[in-house]
């Protein structure tokens, strides 16, 4: 990584009113990272970008962008540029024209401003299309467009809002791949707000999960999908399955947890609960889909899990077996697809096998909405 | 059956409301080209362009359109301000204060002229007073009052037009501006400002007419400054003459001219458009030409018309000579009026005779009651004396007798000689005469 | 509100926030409002010569109103028939006014707003372009008319209708014909905005229920054009009875309008406070009207002005 520009948040509070929006944030994101920001629409992510940005003051708290107090700065004296959601790209101006408008706000000349542009026309593959109005360029182009603007401000640090949303599926993925990219190519730091946790997976060197203006974790993609820090980050990132209980005996980083259906289970306490979680909790256990395997008949012991198949369904690479769960929800468990035969179970009760370092468990809490 | 019923009866009611809407105007234009002293269009007489020549002879007309023309520009760029910050105010004011907010500079649309044109009156009275200026100072000018009068209800309609348009306004392009590092007044400069650009055209347009057009408010306010619509009312109400059709006419060529090419202007801007969505980049660079600023575009096409017509009309108007025609319908007109004045004799004789056998009295000295009111014409009075036929033609030129048309108080009474030509039935001094 | 105030610099800019702030200050305290506190002030003042202003003799009193009620003192009548006849019939015909308009303008606003393609656009333009002519004109255009030579009387008389000249000023047929012709616009427009946003499917589908033209209109139109058509109402209501060129120049000599009685007392009467008086009686009372129409027709005050 390139020695870019940090940003810092330290004991951000933003509230409106009563209403918090942001509860006491504390990242540190290092310079040159490809940073998001992931969570539900409502969750505080987009005022913390606001707040880095500059629109918004913190109720409390400070942003540091390279370990300068931005308190009383304005947006336009931020070494930030935003990429907003619906790009903001000025209608009424060429698209050359919105590449350069930092340029033209600083007094360059036109020829200066067309020869950056054309670079840059370049640089996200858009060449001789500088005359063309914002309106008669396609999405795709017009996110690039978004970006080329942003980056001919050179700022240090690159706010981006959700801006893929309004793309379509493939080209959503097509874009997740370029941006990374750029980023690469340039050098600075990213930070990137989605609710899309593939983005947020894909692209990411950190993540920062929110939930209801906190921040539950931040660490890279892996350990965020493997050792989640709570309920709402396990259940948010990836599919999931949970098994709610009490937690009945601690063995050091294990657990014995007495559940409501399926007899005691073991499983690893998450690291960053790890020596915090004691007897007569109420935790919750996750285990992903293809944490399971199918178990010989009648098995028992505290890493089998019993339950009735409601249905199954076959998706090409996997096989998925979707049994009864706790409250209605249910157990998905995905068999990979090596050519083996599968058997129906529909309407039969199955044993399932999980490893313990695959459960992880963590204090009860507030899942995500599906 | 019903349905073909019902389209016949639409389109009659169309025909019926538009003849309403543009018939007077039509009429009012026409009559500034007969040659009549009395602006109408039947009996038509002659084809003349002297009252355009009247008109701009007219000092207090020329006077009243320099007026406008300032009040005008004043109340635009005061109008067109205070309208703009109102709008911008209104999308981001305190939502509790919003339907106050919005209650208040909604208000002097429906507040009556008159009242405003007072409440200005009086309050920078008030003002001028406490401030201890004199009579004379900026305050109490009456081109500074008119223009505060007519700002304070002709901003709310630019705030209306002009908030229509900043609804559609986005405001993360200012943010976007900030961000890129504008400073707010150059976000605001280069970026809403082009955004408005069209609603701002518009307000400032719909500010200069309803300036040019007021009357109720500046009637109070004007002081010594009397623009066009107060001078157009002093005449129309003491007395017309073709040559306020004269300035209608130009008025009304002036509007559709302006609507016609308006709207030839976004006809092409949609076809320009649409070509653009079409076109490849490579296409762009010479494709819209002159000629296809007619094609499909109908209001181009009268534009183009109507300059014809217009410059068809003025080329007649410095050859053409109407004064044979106008001799003729004079000579004709003398000729009428000889004879009805024999008839009218003859009737005076019959009645002189008649009276002479009921009362034996004095017959020379008993005038007609109609025949003392003030002002009446010498010819009038003394119809004995009818030989002087060239004066009496005025009669049937009532304003030729001078600005005050004394020919007013002449109506029922009158014998019927009068009645052809008088314009007097319109009677505006009968109005002041009730004050 | 001061962190209101701080929001909104920090929002504009310090110098464009203020600038914005300083011309709605201006136009809404410095135009609207403290003139209207002003000649309400001054409409209970005596009418006094200006050195006497702030004099010992400048009290507030009741006297301006007592007259339009009971007339000079000491007067021979009870009271002031005179003006307050006037104020009454000025009222009932700016009535009459408006509900003429909205009979004539609904079709129309309802042709125009259900109809699409390029005619709409001339038609439109064909409403629009009286409206820019000046309003001392578009009466002056009525009194050719309307006048006792005027075309209808050449054509009626030609047409052996009648014989002798129909006095169309006298009759006050002019004066409504024009207070109607000046304001057909601020009928429409509201009225046509409304309308045009009304789903084409809601008729369709009322026409396919088998309601006759008048019921849909009845059940269907009206009630969703119901703010728009209050909007021109109250337009047309308040602008003609504040109507002051056309009562001049197309009244007859015996039909005063009210605001010609204040026009009288500020320019010929020389007497302000008076006229003052007069004018916040005709605004109040336009005010009240409006309101119980819109109680009586439960309409909602933000629907105006839309």
């Amino acid at each position: 990584m390139s020695a870019g520009v940090g940003v810092d948040l330290e004991n951000l509070w933003i509230r409106f009113g009563d209403f918090v929006a942001v509860r006491d944030a504390n990242v540190n994101i290092n310079g040159g990272d490809f940073f998001s920001f992931l969570g539900p629409s409502g969750c505080g992510k987009t005022t913390i970008l606001r707040a880095v940005s500059g629109f918004l003051d913190p109720s409390e708290g400070r942003v540091l962008i390279g370990g300068n107090d931005m308190q009383g700065i304005g947006p336009n004296k931020r070494p930030t540029a935003l990429i907003f959601q619906n790009l903001a790209l000025f209608p009424l101006m060429k698209v050359w024209e919105n590449i350069t408008f930092s340029m033209e706000i600083k007094g360059a000349s036109a020829a200066q401003r067309r020869k950056r542009a054309d670079e840059l026309l370049d640089m996200i593959a858009l060449p001789g299309q500088g005359d063309k109005l914002p309106s008669e360029l396609s999405g795709g182009q017009r996110q690039r467009v978004a970006i080329a603007r942003a980056l001919c401000a050179e700022p240090d640090v690159l706010l981006l809002d959700e801006p893929l949303s309004a793309l379509d599926l493939k080209l959503r993925q097509h874009m997740r791949t370029e941006l990374r990219e750029i980023q690469q190519r340039v050098g600075i730091t990213f930070i990137y707000i989605t609710h899309d946790q593939g983005e947020a997976l894909t692209m990411s060197d950190n993540i920062a999960v929110m939930r209801a203006g906190v921040i539950d974790q931040i660490a890279d993609g892996k350990t965020i999908y493997n050792d989640p820090n709570t309920a709402f980050a396990a259940s948010f990132v990836g599919e999931n399955n949970v098994f709610r209980g009490k937690v009945k005996q601690v063995m050091g980083n294990e657990a014995m947890i007495a559940t409501n259906r399926s007899g005691d289970l073991v499983a690893r306490i998450s690291t960053a609960n790890q020596g915090k979680m004691k007897e007569g909790d109420d935790a919750m256990m996750f285990i992903r889909p293809e944490a399971f395997a199918i178990a010989p008949d009648g098995a028992t012991g505290d890493h089998f899990v019993t339950a009735r198949v409601n249905h199954e369904e076959f998706e090409g690479n996997v096989f998925n077996i979707f049994t009864e769960g706790e409250g209605g929800k249910e157990i998905k468990v995905s068999i990979p697809n090596h050519g083996q035969s599968f058997q129906d179970h529909t309407g039969q009760n199955i044993t399932l096998e999980y490893e313990t370092h695959n459960a992880v468990l963590v204090p009860a809490g507030e899942l995500a909405a599906e | 059956m019903n349905n073909s019923f019902l389209r016949v009866s639409i389109w009659v009611y169309l025909v019926i409301f538009f003849l309403y809407l543009l018939g007077p105007l039509v009429i009012m234009s026409v009559t500034a080209f007969n040659s009549s002293a009395f602006p109408r269009m039947t009996p038509w007489e002659c084809l003349t362009f002297q009252w355009f020549g009247e008109l701009f002879q007219d000092q207090r007309i020329l006077n009243g359109i320099k007026n406008s023309l300032i009040i005008g520009a004043g109340t635009v760029v005061l109008s067109v301000a205070m309208g703009l910050a109102g709008a911008l105010m209104l999308t981001q004011i305190w939502p509790k204060l919003r339907a106050t907010y919005y209650t208040i500079i909604i208000a002097p649309i429906l507040i009556p002229g008159v009242v405003l044109g007072i409440s200005t009156l009086v309050f920078w009275d008030r003002i001028n007073r406490m401030l201890g200026l004199g009579a004379d100072s900026v305050l109490s000018n009456g081109i500074f009052l008119t223009v505060i009068g007519q700002s304070t209800f002709i901003a709310s309609y630019c705030m209306l037009v002009l908030v229509a348009r900043l609804q559609r306004y986005d405001i993360a392009l200012t943010e976007a501006a900030l961000d890129l590092g504008a400073s707010h007044a150059q976000a605001f400069r280069k970026i809403l400002l082009p955004f408005m650009r069209p609603a701002i055209a518009s307000a400032a347009v719909l500010a200069f007419l309803a300036s040019f057009e007021n009357y109720n408010t500046t009637t109070f306010t004007f002081g010594g400054y009397p623009t066009l619509t107060i001078e157009l009312a002093q005449k129309v109400r003491y007395g017309i003459t073709p040559s306020i059709s004269a300035l209608a006419f130009i008025i009304v060529a002036l509007t559709v001219f302006f609507a016609l090419l308006n709207e030839a202007k976004l006809k092409r801007q949609e076809l320009v458009a649409a070509a653009r969505k079409q076109a490849t980049v490579e296409e762009l660079a010479g494709k819209i030409k002159l000629p296809s600023f007619f094609a499909g575009n109908m209001a181009a096409v009268l534009l183009v018309v109507f300059a014809v017509a217009t410059i068809t009309v003025v080329g007649t108007a410095t050859a053409y000579d109407p004064g044979q025609c106008i001799a003729n319908v004079k000579e004709q007109k003398q000729l009428e009026a000889e004879q009805r004045i024999q008839e009218l004799r003859k009737q005076r004789e019959e009645q002189r005779l008649r009276r002479e056998e009921e009362r034996k009295q004095r017959f020379e000295g008993v005038f007609e009651p109609g025949d003392l009111q003030p002002g009446s014409t010498e010819e009038e009075a003394e119809p004995d004396t009818g030989t002087n036929n060239s004066g009496f033609g005025n009669v049937f030129a009532p304003n030729a007798l001078g600005g005050d048309s004394d020919e007013g108080e002449a109506e029922p009474e009158t014998p019927p000689a009068g009645n052809g030509g008088f314009g007097g039935a319109f009677d505006p001094n009968s109005l002041q005469s009730d004050d | 509100m001061p962190k209101f105030l701080k929001e909104f610099l920090n929002r504009n800019g310090t110098g464009m926030g203020l600038a914005i702030l300083g011309l709605v200050l201006f136009w809404t305290i410095g135009l609207i409002i403290l003139p209207q506190l002003s000649m309400l002030d001054f409409s209970f003042r005596p009418n006094l010569p200006p050195p006497e202003i702030g004099g010992p003799k400048d009290v507030y009193t009741l006297e301006n109103y007592k007259y339009l009620i009971y007339g000079p003192e000491g007067g021979s009548q009870d009271y002031n028939a005179v003006d307050l006849r006037v104020f009454f019939r000025t009222l009932l015909a700016a009535v009459c006014v408006t509900i003429f308009n909205l009979i004539l303008c609904y079709p129309i606003a309802y042709y125009l707003g259900q109809s699409k393609g390029n005619h709409i656009r001339i038609f439109a333009i064909m409403l629009i372009i009286p409206y820019w002519i000046n309003e001392i004109l578009r009466a002056f255009a009525l009194r050719i008319i309307f006048g006792e030579t005027g075309v209808l009387n050449t054509l009626f008389m030609g047409l052996g209708i009648w014989d002798t000249p129909f006095d169309f000023i006298r009759n006050d047929i002019a004066l409504y014909a024009g207070l109607g012709y000046a304001y057909i616009l601020l009928m429409i427009f509201p009225m046509y905005n409304v309308i045009e946003s009304l789903d084409k499917n809601q008729i369709e589908a009322a026409r396919d229920l088998g309601a006759p033209w008048w019921r849909i209109h009845w059940r269907v139109v009206i009630p969703y054009a119901k703010p728009g058509i209050s909007s021109g109402c109250t337009m047309v209501f308040m602008l003609s009875a504040g109507a002051l060129a056309a009562p001049q120049i197309l009244g007859g000599p015996s039909s005063l309008w009210f605001t010609q009685l204040i026009y009288q007392q500020f320019n010929d009467n020389n007497d302000w406070p008076q006229g003052a008086a007069y004018a916040i009686v005709l605004l109040v009372t336009c005010i009240l009207f409006v309101l119980a129409m819109m109680r009586v027709f439960k309409v909602n005050m933000g629907d105006i002005g839309k």
